[in-house]
C-alpha cells in the first residue's frame, strides 16, 4: 500500500486493469483468502486431534498436539502484532497536508478493506468458533481453560481480529487528515468494544472456576462477551463519515475539471 | 466537530463517480455481511443460544417470548442507520439473514460434522418473516412510533406461527419407558450433554405448563410487549454508536 502523498503517481499507474481507487483490491482478496486458509486449517485441526488427543487435559498427547499450538499461535500473535502495527505507524505519512483529493479517496477505500479484513475475522471469532464452543463443552467436560476450541478461539481468533481491528484504527489515524486531526468516535468504539471481548476471557474462565456447568452458554457470566460485541455497531458511524468525506473530495475534483 | 451532508450534492452520479461510488457500495455489502453475522450471532448466542440450538429447548413458556426479544435488537440498531441516514428499507432482513447464515454455517460444521449432533436436533429457528415486516412498515410509515408498536408487536407475535413447520413435527408425542415425551425430548435424552442437569430445570418450569394450549400465546403476547418497547430502545442505541464524532483525545 502506499503510503505517502508522494506516492500518488507511482500508486495511481501502478495497476492498469484496476481503477486507481481499488488499487489494494489484490491484497484484500489475498488477505481473506489467507484468513480463510487459516481458519478452514484449523477448523479441520479440530477435526483430526480434538477427540483424539483433546478430551483429556492431563494426558501428554493433549500436550504435544494441543498446548504445542497454543505456543505456536503467541508467537505468531506476537510477530503479526508487531510487524503489523510497526510496519503502520513506521511507514505513517507525515505530510497529510499536502494529500491530493484522489489519493485520499484511494485511502478511504483502502480503510473499508482494512475494516472488511477486520469484519471477516470478527465473523469467524464471533460467530463460527464462538459457538463451536458450546457445541464442544457439550461433549467433553472442561477441565483446563485450554480446550482444543478455547485453544483457538479465545488465544488466537481473539487477538487475531484485535490486531486486525487496531490495523484499521491506525491506519486511518496515520494516512487520513480527519482522522489524525481528531480521534474518530465510531472507529474507536468499533475497535476498542470488541477489544474488551478479549479482556472478558479472563472473567468467564475465572467464573467458570466456580461453574463448570457444561454448558448453559446463555448465563449471565459470558454477558461481558455480548456487551463488548454491541460496539461493533460503530462502523455505522464509520461508514457515514466516510460517506460525507467521500462526497466533498468528489465534488472537490469534479469543481477542479 | 460532526460530519454534515451538503444537501447540494444530491444529484445523479454519472461516469466515474457513479463507478467508484457502485465499487465502494460492493466493499460496504461484503464488510456488512461479516460484521452483522459475526456481532449479530455471538450477541444471539450467548443471551437467547440455547434455545436456539436444541430442539428440546425449543418450549411454549420460554422460546417465543426471549428469542424475538433478543432478536429485534440489532435489527432496530442497523435499521436506524440504514433507514434514517440512507434510506435503504433492509435493516432488520440484512441482521436476520446474516444471523441465519452464521447460524447454519455452525450447525453443520461445528454440531453435526465435528461432534455428530443430528443436524434435526440443531436446526436453527428461522425471525425472516417477523423482520420482513419490521423492514416494511418502517418503509411504509417512515415511524418511530408505529414500528415500535405494531411492527415490534409483529415481530414477536409471528415468530412461532412461522417456525411451527419447521418444528411442528418434534412436538409429536411419543410413549418412551412408560412416560409420554415429545419426539424433541427423546432427541434429549439419546443425545446426552453435559449440560444436562440445568437443561432439564430450565425448560419449562413452573405451572404454565397447567395452562396446556394457552401457554405459547400468552408467551408471545408478552414478547409482543416487551418487542414494542425494545424496538426503539436499541433503534437509539443504534443512532448512538452510528456517531460521527471526533474526539480530541481519549
Amino acid at each position: 500500500m502506499a503510503t505517502t502523498s508522494e506516492h500518488v503517481a507511482t500508486s495511481t499507474e501502478s495497476s492498469k486493469s484496476l481503477p486507481w481507487y481499488l488499487i489494494d483490491l489484490p491484497r484484500y482478496l489475498k488477505g481473506f483468502g489467507l484468513l480463510s486458509v487459516i481458519y478452514i486449517g484449523l477448523r479441520l485441526y479440530q477435526g483430526a486431534f480434538a477427540v483424539s488427543h483433546g478430551l483429556d487435559s492431563t494426558e501428554p498427547a493433549f500436550e504435544q498436539y494441543w498446548m504445542r499450538l497454543f505456543y505456536v499461535e503467541l508467537v505468531i500473535i506476537t510477530l503479526v502484532a508487531s510487524g503489523f502495527w510497526g510496519y503502520l505507524w513506521l511507514s505513517r505519512d507525515r505530510q497529510l497536508d499536502q494529500l491530493e483529493p484522489k489519493e485520499e479517496i484511494r485511502r478511504y477505500f483502502t480503510l473499508t478493506m482494512w475494516i472488511s479484513i477486520y469484519t471477516f475475522a470478527v465473523y469467524w471469532a464471533g460467530s463460527y468458533f464462538a459457538e463451536q464452543d458450546n457445541s464442544w463443552h457439550q461433549v467433553a467436560i472442561r477441565d483446563t481453560p485450554f480446550t482444543a476450541n478455547h485453544i483457538i478461539e479465545f488465544y488466537f481468533n481473539f487477538p487475531l481480529y484485535v490486531i486486525l481491528g487496531g490495523c484499521a484504527w491506525l491506519y486511518a489515524r496515520t494516512r487520513l487528515p480527519l482522522y489524525a486531526k481528531g480521534i474518530s468516535l465510531p472507529l474507536t468504539l468499533a475497535v476498542f468494544g470488541p477489544f474488551m471481548i478479549l479482556v472478558s476471557v479472563g472473567f468467564n474462565e475465572w467464573g467458570h472456576t466456580f461453574w463448570f456447568r457444561e454448558e448453559f452458554f446463555a448465563a449471565p457470566i459470558h454477558w461481558g462477551f455480548v456487551i463488548g460485541v454491541w460496539f461493533a455497531l460503530g462502523v455505522g458511524g464509520i461508514l457515514l463519515q466516510g460517506v460525507t468525506r467521500l462526497i466533498e473530495l468528489l465534488d472537490k475534483i469534479e469543481d477542479a475539471e | 466537530m460532526s460530519a454534515h451532508i451538503p444537501v447540494s450534492t444530491f444529484k445523479p452520479y454519472r461516469g466515474e463517480k457513479a463507478r467508484l461510488a457502485r465499487a465502494y457500495d460492493y466493499l460496504i455489502l461484503v464488510l456488512a455481511l461479516f460484521l452483522f453475522i459475526g456481532s449479530f450471532h455471538l450477541h444471539f448466542a450467548l443471551t437467547v443460544g440455547d434455545w436456539d440450538f436444541w430442539v428440546d429447548w425449543k418450549d411454549r413458556q420460554w422460546w417465543p417470548l426471549v428469542t424475538p426479544l433478543i432478536g429485534i435488537t440489532f435489527p432496530a440498531a442497523v435499521q436506524a442507520v440504514l433507514w434514517d441516514k440512507f434510506r435503504l428499507p433492509l435493516g432488520a432482513t440484512l441482521c436476520v439473514t446474516a444471523l441465519l447464515l452464521g447460524t447454519w454455517v455452525t450447525r453443520v460444521f461445528a454440531y453435526h460434522y465435528w461432534n455428530y449432533f443430528p443436524i434435526n436436533m440443531v436446526l436453527p429457528a428461522t425471525m425472516l418473516p417477523g423482520a420482513l415486516v419490521l423492514d416494511a412498515l418502517l418503509m411504509l410509515t417512515n415511524s418511530l412510533t408505529i414500528t415500535s408498536i405494531f411492527g415490534g408487536a409483529a415481530f414477536a407475535l409471528l415468530f412461532y406461527p412461522s417456525n411451527w413447520p419447521i418444528f411442528g413435527m418434534f412436538h409429536q408425542p411419543v410413549e418412551y419407558a412408560n412416560s409420554q415425551l415429545t419426539v424433541a425430548d427423546l432427541f434429549g435424552f439419546q443425545y446426552i450433554r453435559t449440560g444436562m442437569p440445568e437443561y432439564l430445570r430450565i425448560i419449562e418450569r413452573g405451572t404454565l405448563r397447567t395452562y396446556g394450549q394457552y401457554a405459547t400465546p400468552l408467551s408471545a403476547f408478552c414478547s409482543a410487549l416487551l418487542c414494542s418497547l425494545m424496538y426503539p430502545l436499541w433503534w437509539h442505541i443504534g443512532k448512538w454508536f452510528a456517531s460521527t464524532r471526533y474526539l480530541t483525545k481519549i
